[in-house]
């Protein structure tokens, strides 16, 4: 697949996004909504053959995001997605860890840290804080006490 | 000078406890074991229990879930040992000392169960072998 190919593939997923962005030739934002962001991992995933490196969450301004990287290495492009999550009370999203056994860890930390819930999640407990560590405190939300 | 304290000086054999760090200071403790520093020829000997210990090792900055693990590797040393703080960051927190999961120095959290724990302090980020070995020296030349 050449570069042109893969814009292509891309956009054909454009119906489910709110913008595609550009800035190089080997480097793509996709932004969407939380509830497509399974749907756009999973094309990816499955129909692009894009690898998955890792995901990210940012305590963002107005809402949570969750940043799924995926690398297309034929090409050494490199495809952000970004799911926006609106609810601030109960921010939740669709695990991709059914198809994509290589997010279940970082899913279970953002869980951890930012307290996003991932529906459909296999396996949804406590990774990388303490054992004692209450419940319902997320260290990396902003509101956090230091 | 009581036996147990002469055989503590003559052979010290340490436990490393990783209570937190990056990793790099526990490979200037193994980098003390290799045969370019050797520590063996001073008699300290890596052990695999706290338990067959005279000193313990700390590297890392304590967090919460390591803290209660450092206190039961400390009260299962037989006394009297020398605990000697690795690095920056067992000394007095380093870059973490910000960190949601930091409870504190491994001084502060020894002497909460201990108040007259015999404590070195080895800082560097990571100290060189050069500097670990100078710390065990002037340590066991001051009890």
């Amino acid at each position: 697949m050449n570069d042109q190919e893969l814009r292509d593939e891309i956009e054909k997923m454009s119906n489910k996004l709110i913008a595609i962005e550009q800035p190089l030739r080997n480097r793509y934002f996709l932004s969407c909504e939380s509830q497509n962001a399974h749907d756009v991992c999973r094309f990816l995933f499955e129909d692009v053959r894009a690898r998955f490196v890792i995901a990210t969450a940012i305590d963002s301004d107005d809402c949570y995001e969750i940043l799924y990287h995926f690398a297309y290495d034929e090409l050494g492009t490199i495809i952000h997605i970004k799911a926006h999550i609106r609810d601030r009370e109960n921010p939740s999203i669709e695990s991709i860890a059914p198809f994509l056994p290589g997010a279940e860890w970082i899913e279970r930390e953002i869980h951890d840290v930012m307290g996003i819930v991932f529906v459909n999640h296999p396996r949804l407990e406590r990774l990388i804080l303490a054992d004692d560590w209450p419940d319902g405190v997320y260290p990396l939300r902003k509101e956090a006490k230091r | 000078m009581s036996w147990k304290l002469w055989s503590l000086k003559k052979s010290p054999w340490v436990f490393h406890v990783n209570t937190g760090a990056c990793n790099n200071c526990d490979i200037e403790v193994v980098n003390c074991l290799t045969p370019k520093f050797d520590v063996e020829r001073f008699g300290i000997k890596l052990v695999g229990t706290p338990r067959h210990a005279d000193a313990l090792l700390v590297t890392g900055v304590v967090t919460r879930q390591a803290a209660p693990r450092l206190i039961r590797a400390y009260q299962q040393t037989p006394k009297p040992c020398v605990v000697f703080a690795i690095g920056a960051c067992a000394c007095n927190l380093g870059i973490f000392r910000k960190g949601y999961h930091v409870v504190g120095p491994v001084d502060k959290i020894l002497r909460e169960v201990d108040p007259n724990a015999i404590i070195a302090y080895v800082p560097g980020c990571p100290p060189k072998p050069e500097a670990m070995i100078s710390g065990v020296i002037k340590a066991l030349g001051a009890i």
